[in-house]
């Protein structure tokens, strides 16, 4: 029955197939040979003068190829659950969250019993109203404008002229909240805490928890995408 | 048996499923939807979604970076 | 020559690894071994939207404005890192890298196309969607990157917190965007 109905669509598909004058498709590989030439003569030109210049670029490169290749997009994670019930993106950020969890805390963790500084510290912002507010408001203008930071920049780079657009008021966005900061920092920020979370339950009670939290919602997701699509079976 | 098409060609995400979502609702069984679609995203995310609804899928890459969804709807 | 780089794109390899896209999962674990890796090389998670208020205050300069006086660039260090200039930024190396980069994954699949913006609904969408995205990055200190995946990461609450409220407003988003931008 299953199959019988996959030729019928195969039978209906060809039918548009012939229909339709298919365009002669120009190969693009050679382009991005080019490309990734200059990507290396880029980062030989600012490896001259700054090496560490040179590893930003580098990395910023190997970023925006994954993202793309895998259209990783951390707004289709918070977005497809409301709209289409899938959670196959939320999952795979769920992943990277629990794998960079682990990476990041064997770091911290190594810097911490060496007695050094621990790094990074300044990604344990304040939690306060201002982050309250700006998550509301990062949601709303993520899905509105199809895509976050990462995902504008990635889709500038596939050639969207809407995500140029937004590129643009992005930073004027950032421009407008930057001037802001003062209001908020004196009024919120500076009394709100900055919670560390291996000063509260330790650094394996930290990790072991939020592992735990991450799997948590690992299986929510699976099982809320089951029962939106109505889909009982595994795969 | 009916074709339609739905062009979401310079649409950006989730607007190109959500127009593919509204027009197989309207759909009757046996009938096919050709999306037309330009936004690399939506080449993952539409066949993903059909697929978990059940429905027939084929992806056929038409132009560079241009794509045509033919979904079958079958329940 | 048009044969040899046909013939290229054909390839098994070149297909598994240019041409055709990766699982998500595959992802999540490249961004995962490139988040770890930049961590351990910088001091210093992966962060994208620092960098845009930055790229604010030099278009502003460049328009005649001045930002010296505000509390968000009054700090020795956001003043150096100002005066240096963009070419001397590594935070915008690396988001000109994230464009270099998606631009090359696309050639290489032969995927490219510029989308020329279709309706006034996307200039709506796009300005509107920008905006409170640069807003809102300010106030949390970051973006899905920064205040989102790098401070989960890094054991922060605010990473979490951040998480709850952005969830929050995708799902109004998911609203507004169904009811005025289809």
């Amino acid at each position: 029955m299953q199959e019988n109905a996959a030729t019928q669509s195969q039978a209906g598909s060809s039918q548009i197939r012939r229909s339709k004058p298919r365009k002669k498709k120009k190969n693009q590989v050679p382009f991005g040979f080019l490309g990734l030439l200059l990507i290396a003569a880029v980062a030989l030109v600012l490896g001259q003068k700054n090496g560490t210049l040179a590893l930003f670029w580098v990395f910023g490169c190997c970023f925006g190829f994954i993202l793309q290749k895998a259209r990783f997009c951390f707004t289709a994670s918070m977005r497809d659950p409301c709209i289409t019930g899938s959670t196959s993106v939320t999952r795979a950020v769920l992943i990277a969250f629990a794998i960079t969890t682990i990476g990041f805390t064997a770091i911290k963790y190594g810097a911490f019993v060496n007695g050094g500084q621990i790094p990074g510290q300044s990604y344990v912002m304040p939690v306060s109203l201002a982050t309250c507010v700006g998550g509301v408001m990062f949601g709303i203008g993520m899905v509105i404008a199809g895509g976050c930071a990462s995902g504008t920049l990635m889709r500038v780079g596939e050639g969207f002229g809407m995500q140029i657009l937004s590129l643009f008021f992005f930073v004027v966005g950032s421009l407008i909240g930057a001037s802001h900061m003062g209001w908020w920092t004196l009024n919120f920020n500076a009394t709100a805490p900055k919670v560390f979370l291996p000063d509260v339950f330790g650094w394996a009670g930290a990790l072991i928890l939020q592992l735990a939290v991450i799997g948590l919602l690992y299986i929510a997701a699976d099982k809320y995408e089951k029962k939106r699509m109505g889909n009982t079976d595994e795969d | 048996m009916a074709e339609f098409t739905v062009d979401c060609l310079g649409e950006a995400c989730p607007v190109p499923l959500m127009k593919v979502q509204k027009q197989m609702e309207k759909m009757a069984v046996g009938d096919v939807l050709i999306a037309q679609i330009d936004h690399s995203c939506a080449m993952k995310n539409i066949p993903e979604w059909a697929r978990n609804n059940g429905h027939n899928v084929e992806i056929e890459e038409v132009d560079d970076g241009e794509w045509e969804i033919v979904i079958e709807k079958t329940k | 020559m048009k044969a040899f780089w046909d013939k290229v794109s054909k390839n098994h390899y070149y297909k598994m690894i240019f041409k055709n896209p990766f699982t998500y999962v595959t992802g999540a674990v490249l961004l995962s071994i490139f988040q770890i890796a930049i961590f351990a090389s910088t001091g210093s998670p992966w962060g994208v939207s620092g960098t845009f208020a930055n790229w604010g205050a030099w278009l502003y300069r460049l328009v005649g404005g001045n930002v010296d006086k505000w509390y968000y660039f009054s700090s020795e260090g956001a003043q150096a890192t100002l005066n240096n200039g963009i070419l001397n930024h590594t935070g915008s190396w690396l988001n000109f890298g994230i464009i270099a980069g998606a631009l090359v994954a696309v050639l290489l699949a032969s995927q490219f196309k510029f989308k020329k913006i279709k309706s006034l609904k996307q200039v709506v969408a796009a300005t509107l969607g920008g905006l409170l995205m640069g807003y809102g990055a300010r106030l949390a200190g970051g973006c899905n990157i920064g205040a989102l995946y790098s401070s989960i990461a890094s054991l922060s609450l605010s990473g979490w917190v951040f998480a709850v409220f952005l969830f929050i407003g995708a799902f109004f988003g998911s609203k507004l965007l169904a009811k005025y931008f289809m």
